[in-house]
């Protein structure tokens, strides 16, 4: 029996017509789409400056020459390759809720995957629990969309979540700056909003895309609960009720704002996604009125 | 106070199942439940000091109380709870409403079936109205009305739908169909009630049977003078076929001597009438002679007035005398005549054999001696026919003082054969495969019968010629021979007039093994056959036809049975209407307000706890998860169509 493929073909079509983007300028070779405030070799006019021996003489503008009789030379934006970093959570948590939310984010990943692929970007596919696991290059097109989709089929979530580990291994791994998306629950034992900063202040811009079972963020249960932790096997026993709910959510909520603030504050984006709000919805609503995603 | 359809063992041994399976249910649905989770993270924020120790214990005590109250409110409903003190156990009677032809009977105040019908409602309603009854109507059979009915309406519809019928009582069988049913029944048996004349049979009244202990009669009407006719028999006389011989029976079932007229018509015409003298219970005759050879209905009637007049009257229907035409061409007539005027069953008539008509009119036409120029179409006698024209081949001549041999078996030699005839000279033939031989002498077969139609029979000697013209054999002969070819014509026939009921037949030991009894439609009577003849029972009027060998018997079963002795109840058996129904405790039903009760209070459990926990549920589970997508499906189709 056939497995259910991550995205069918009529949602891919309708993916054409996005493109991702990102904020921060960077440096790096052109190839790109998305205008850099550096300058270098492009097609838009960015600026004049004086000519210094060396430079390009096609780039002198020879009518200013003429009026002026000095060497002035035209400065083109750069429209650098950038490169795109899509770290996938794999971790045991991601398994739990009534739907689970590893397949709510692979195929999340996957559709992000062929925004970047339509737009010829490159997309490195990483996943991680305690460390990042092997990853998956993408790039080349459309056409070159489906072992992407079979790496992200393979995927099994299990393990534990280790960000500071993670992001450390990522930051030595990939020097060059560009888009670091993480989507995980963030939910871990540890805070991850220092690993997150931390991954901020080596120069990546930051999308985070949270998911989050209902039940995780209220939990449907009340009275005497004996609750398992999916990654550690940690048990806590206590009475629910709904002041307890209550106060789970508000806790909850807290830890939504508090990454909202991280992305925000170093220039990223956060969006926060219900596994009831269907991939498409979300891709086309919260995803795409994002900042950076249109 | 007292459970309708529950003992208080019952209704407590399901209050105590059902208020522990609630509170298994209960602590089972307030006990730990084991749950992985994301993260544990947050629910340290959300756990406050623990309270281990409340686990399996009653957290809401009001919750269990409402739910332990619904469930006994509930249950005492489904068990007929009733204020009040039960009444006696309801019973289950047998009413026998004697439906028997004595009923009929007319007394001053009506029949006797109104006063039964009248005294069988009295007794329905005296009796108590949880008190089931079976109605069962008793003449010769017993047959129930109605089955074992708490309903009076039913009961009542079903007497006033019971009429006489043509039979006599049989009370023994009535009541012993009573006594098996409240057997059968199970439960609590009540009385068997008997509403009638208790008329019976006489062989009953000698045949004393024991009556039930549960017995109570109620007897309708009472002496009456009554006068029937019993039974009408018509032969037709063997001498004479045109003549009938009637033997007219009457009874007096009254206690007074009865002098009374019976006259006897015919077509409406008056053909004879005779008084008798009947003492009390006793029966006389009269016998009639009736010439006559046309059809007719025959009417008996007793003349008076009495208290059954379906019994004074009697009618049969004679069929018209039908005689065998029989038409000879010989030229020796002299030789034949003597042969045929033997039998008052056939008319013969004579013609030469000059005048020869193949079509003449006749039923059995007699060849004798010549061969006509066209065979006959009619059932014929050959007598010595030509060995040119013999319809079975002549194969030689038979020596003088030749002794004839009669093949037993065959219907043409009933009764023949038993002397030693010797013959002058005769035919001798060679038969075919259809013929049968009837006689033969050594040198071969001398008489030739063929059964195929039509019918023949081929003589190779004359029998008016021979010696055998001084035997008995010869009539006898010729009898046998028009017997075989038109039987008929020869059938014995009988009619008799009687009642209803179990009808004996004897019958002469020749016509035991082929016996028919069948209804006037030709639908098949069972009957039993003795050594002596048949008997049958058939309940209802009509005319029943017994089919023997030799003769046909018809009954018009239109008189009815009435029987002739009166039954006297033991002592000790109950009599009169039964003593009128105490009055019944009454008890309230308690159900619709327990029923309503248990609703209540399930209603405000679920209003005051369960709907909080549905609620609570319905905002995380799948339920609720489910529950949201579809919401905001619902606005996303709105904001879409916007």
């Amino acid at each position: 029996m056939s497995e259910q493929p991550l995205v069918d073909q009529k949602f891919l079509e309708k993916l054409e017509r996005l493109a991702l983007r990102w904020q921060r300028s960077f440096p790096g070779l052109v190839g790109g789409h998305n205008p850099s405030r550096y300058p270098g070799f492009g097609l838009e006019f960015l600026d004049h400056r004086h000519f210094h021996y060396g430079d390009d003489l096609r780039a002198v503008n020879w009518r200013a020459y003429l009026r002026f009789e000095k060497l002035f030379l035209k400065i083109f934006r750069l429209e650098p390759h950038t490169p795109v970093r899509l770290l996938l959570d794999a971790s045991a948590s991601m398994a739990t809720g009534g739907r689970p939310k590893f397949d709510y984010a692979r195929t999340l990943a996957a559709a992000l995957c062929y925004v970047g692929l339509v737009r010829l970007e490159t997309i490195l596919l990483l996943p991680f629990r305690a460390g990042l696991e092997g990853s998956c290059r993408c790039a080349g097109g459309r056409h070159r969309f489906a072992p992407v989709a079979e790496f992200l089929a393979q995927l099994r979530p299990e393990g534990r979540t280790d960000y500071l580990e993670t992001v450390r291994q990522f930051v030595s791994r990939y020097v060059d700056r560009g888009l670091a998306i993480v989507i995980s629950d963030f939910l871990d034992e540890q805070p991850c909003e220092k690993a997150l900063q931390h991954l901020a202040d080596f120069g990546h811009e930051l999308m985070l895309i949270q998911v989050w079972a209902e039940e995780d963020r209220q939990p449907p249960w009340e009275g005497r609960l004996e609750l398992i932790d999916a990654e550690t096997g940690g048990r806590l026993e206590l009475d629910f009720d709904r002041e307890a709910r209550e106060r789970y959510t508000a806790a909850f909520d807290a830890h939504s704002r508090s990454l909202r603030r991280l992305a925000l504050g170093n220039g990223g984006r956060y969006v926060g996604l219900s596994t009831d709000v269907e991939v498409e919805d979300a891709i086309f609503g919260p995803l795409a009125r994002m900042v950076g995603c249109e | 106070m007292f459970f309708l359809s529950l003992t208080p063992g019952q209704f407590l041994g399901l209050l105590a199942g059902g208020a522990a399976l609630v509170l298994a249910l209960y602590l089972l649905d307030r006990s730990r439940r084991r749950q992985v989770v994301a993260t544990l993270r947050f629910w340290t924020a959300a756990r406050e000091a623990p309270r281990t120790q409340r686990r399996r214990r009653i957290q809401q005590w009001p919750s269990l109380l409402l739910q332990l109250a619904g469930l006994g409110l509930l249950l005492a409903a489904l068990g007929g709870l009733h204020w009040g003190t039960r009444g006696p156990a309801a019973r289950d009677h047998v009413l026998i409403l004697e439906t028997s032809a004595w009923m009929a009977a007319r007394t001053g105040q009506g029949t006797l079936m109104e006063q039964a019908r009248a005294l069988a409602r009295a007794c329905v309603r005296a009796l108590p109205a949880r008190d089931r009854v079976m109605l069962v109507r008793a003449d010769a059979l017993a047959t129930p009305a109605t089955a074992f009915e708490s309903d009076r309406a039913t009961l009542e519809r079903a007497i006033a739908e019971s009429a006489p019928s043509a039979t006599a009582l049989r009370l023994g069988q009535a009541l012993a169909f009573a006594a098996r049913a409240q057997r059968l029944r199970g439960g609590s048996p009540g009385e068997i009630l008997f509403v009638g004349s208790g008329r019976v049979s006489a062989e009953e009244s000698e045949n004393a049977f024991a009556p039930p202990a549960n017995l109570r009669v109620i007897t309708a009407g009472g002496p009456l003078e009554n006068c029937g006719l019993r039974q009408i028999g018509l032969e037709r006389s063997l001498r004479d076929p045109g003549q009938w011989s009637i033997l007219v029976v009457a009874r007096n079932y009254g206690a007074a001597p009865q002098r009374r007229r019976i006259r006897l018509e015919f077509g409406g015409a008056p053909v004879g009438s005779e008084e008798l003298r009947l003492a009390p219970g006793a029966e006389g005759s009269a016998t009639f002679r009736l010439r006559t050879q046309a059809a007719g209905w025959l009417t008996a009637r007793l003349e008076g007035r009495d208290a059954l007049a379906a019994d004074d009257e009697a009618t049969l229907e004679l069929p018209a005398l039908r005689l065998l035409r029989v038409l000879v061409w010989s030229g020796r007539p002299e030789l034949l005549r003597p042969l045929l005027a033997a039998n008052p069953w056939v008319r013969a008539e004579y013609r030469s054999p000059a005048g020869y008509e193949p079509d003449a009119p006749a039923d059995v036409v007699v060849l004798d001696g010549f061969r006509p120029p066209v065979p006959p179409r009619k059932p014929a006698v050959w007598i010595e026919p030509p060995a040119a024209g013999s319809p079975v081949p002549v194969a030689g001549r038979a020596r003088a003082g030749e002794a004839v041999g009669w093949r037993p078996g065959h219907p043409i030699t009933e009764g023949l054969g038993v002397r030693d005839l010797r013959l002058e000279g005769a035919d001798v033939y060679s038969p075919g495969a259809g013929d049968a031989i009837v006689a033969e002498v050594e040198e071969g077969p001398v008489v030739v019968a063929r059964a195929d139609p039509p019918k023949m029979v081929v003589l190779g000697f004359h029998p008016g010629r021979s010696r055998m013209r001084y035997e008995l054999a010869a009539p006898l002969l010729f009898a046998n021979l028009l017997r075989w070819i038109e039987p008929e014509v020869f059938r014995r026939w009988e009619a008799h007039a009687q009642s209803a009921g179990s009808v004996s037949v004897e019958l002469a030991g020749e016509a035991r093994g082929r016996v028919r009894v069948e209804t006037e439609d030709g639908r098949a009577v069972p009957f039993t056959q003795g050594e002596r003849g048949v008997r049958f029972f058939w309940a209802e009027p009509g005319l029943i036809r017994v089919l023997t060998g030799t003769g046909e018997m018809v009954y018009s079963l239109s008189l009815p049975q009435v029987a002739e002795a009166q039954w006297t109840p033991p002592a000790a058996v109950r009599r009169g209407l039964p003593p009128g129904a105490v009055t019944e405790p009454r008890a309230a039903d308690l159900s619709p307000w327990l029923a309503l009760g248990g609703g209540v209070c399930v209603l405000v459990e679920w209003l005051l706890y369960g709907a909080s926990r549905l609620r609570a549920a319905g905002r995380g589970g799948l339920m609720g998860g489910r529950l949201g997508r579809l919401r905001r499906a619902a606005i996303k189709v709105g904001g879409r169509g916007r």
